[in-house]
């Protein structure tokens, strides 16, 4: 599984960086936030994106194998 | 005849790389110049000074939003030590830092390159960093140089300003030039989602639920980011609409921003089909900048028309929810 992602890293990067944005910018600085209860457990509001997010993270794990090699998803011509 | 056509397209396609190159070498000369405004000549737009609170006009240290929800320690800390984290390091690798914006927009820009192509994963990147850096720096300089008074209601109420941005090594007119980029990353990435959950969809319903997964997104990134702890950007008070301790224009400008500017990029390859890359391209940029002024106009109106509708019709004169943010 690895391997195959590593392999197509490239089409997990904006998923990625999402995840990673709202781990450290969000989750990981809510912790330091000092008299605002309830801050951290505010979080729970950005399920619905997590879960948008989570879903297309899966659907392009699954279509890896046929539909990035051979669709023709990228216009080679334009690329570069 | 197919000779003909292959040189049409191969010169339609130079002069749309010509393009590129030579808007991110205007964007640049625009970024070097405000950085240079910004840290060595900050009389000149009024830069609020990041070590002394009490120097802050339109608005003032007391008339912020964050003023009313410090403790009484949290503002003599404020007064005596000025904004936190605001050393050269804090401001590049904090997560809303200058490095780690450029490393998230590397990310997104080569998955647009690779899926859309260079000149349309180009357009996205300068259109998105123009569209949102322009939008906020006239909505800082508004309330810096006229105390928001555009933004006043109908009623007359008392505005002290907008919100300006505290930390930033490198700058686009007053905006952070990692708050334009994560504007680019964050809408590129939001409308991927959406596109790749929904595929089916028209092109309006998936505008939409882009912006509204980055305004959902940002109902807990912006009241993190603007804790006494972390001070990325300040409020000023006279919103009368506030959701979280934030003023509301700022999630309505979040999906209005997002939602449109999806819509133009999407009609882009239209564009080029009708008129070539290269006019195309500049087409692009007038649509942005057209939008720029009719967002404001839209703001305008909506925080002197709409707000003061909507309050009159709730019999209330503002709305803080929850109270006590």
């Amino acid at each position: 599984m690895w391997s195959k992602i590593w392999k197509n890293r490239v089409e997990f990067y904006p998923y990625a960086s999402i995840y990673l944005f709202w781990f450290l910018g969000s989750f990981v600085s809510s912790l330091r936030v000092q008299n605002r209860p309830g801050i951290v457990a505010l979080g729970l509001i950005t399920i619905p994106s997590i879960l948008l997010i989570t879903i297309a993270t899966i659907k392009t794990y699954r279509k890896l194998p046929g539909e990035l090699r051979h669709s023709g998803v990228c216009d080679a011509d334009d690329v570069g | 005849m197919i000779f003909k056509a292959d040189m049409y397209v191969k010169s339609e396609k130079e002069l749309g790389k010509k393009f590129t190159i030579v808007a991110f070498g205007l964007l640049m000369l625009v970024i070097v110049f405000s950085t240079y405004l910004h840290h060595f000549q900050p009389h000149v737009l009024k830069v609020p000074s990041v070590t002394d609170v009490s120097t802050w006009r339109n608005p003032s240290f007391e008339q912020t939003n964050i003023y009313e929800r410090m403790t009484d320690a949290e503002i003599e800390k404020m007064r005596a030590d000025g904004i936190p984290g605001r050393g050269l390091l804090p401001v590049i690798f904090d997560s809303q830092g200058d490095l780690t914006a450029f490393l998230f927009a590397s990310l997104c820009f080569l998955h647009a390159r690779r899926h859309f192509g260079q000149w349309m994963a180009s357009c996205f990147l300068i259109g998105s960093f123009i569209f949102t850096g322009l939008q906020e720096s006239i909505a800082i300089l508004l309330g810096r140089f006229t105390a928001g008074a555009a933004y006043v209601d109908a009623a007359q109420h008392v505005t002290y300003g907008t919100y300006f941005f505290c930390k930033g090594s490198l700058w686009f007119i007053e905006t952070p030039v990692a708050v334009c980029l994560s504007w680019f990353w964050i809408a590129y990435a939001c409308v991927w989602i959406a596109r790749k959950v929904f595929p089916k969809m028209s092109l309006l319903a998936r505008a939409a639920i882009g912006g509204l997964i980055a305004l959902n997104i940002d109902l807990w990134l912006d009241p993190v980011a603007t804790s006494p702890e972390f001070m990325q950007w300040v409020w000023a008070r006279g919103d009368q609409i506030r959701i979280l301790g934030i003023n509301h224009s700022n999630f309505v400008g979040w999906f209005i921003l997002i939602f449109w500017f999806a819509i133009i990029w999407e009609w882009l390859p239209r564009l080029a089909d009708r008129m070539g890359r290269f006019k195309a391209s500049f087409a692009f940029i007038t649509i942005i900048l057209v939008s720029d002024m009719g967002m404001l106009i839209y703001l305008i109106l909506h925080n002197t028309i709409i707000v003061a509708g909507l309050l009159s019709l709730l019999g209330k004169s503002d709305i803080y929810f929850p109270q006590g943010w």
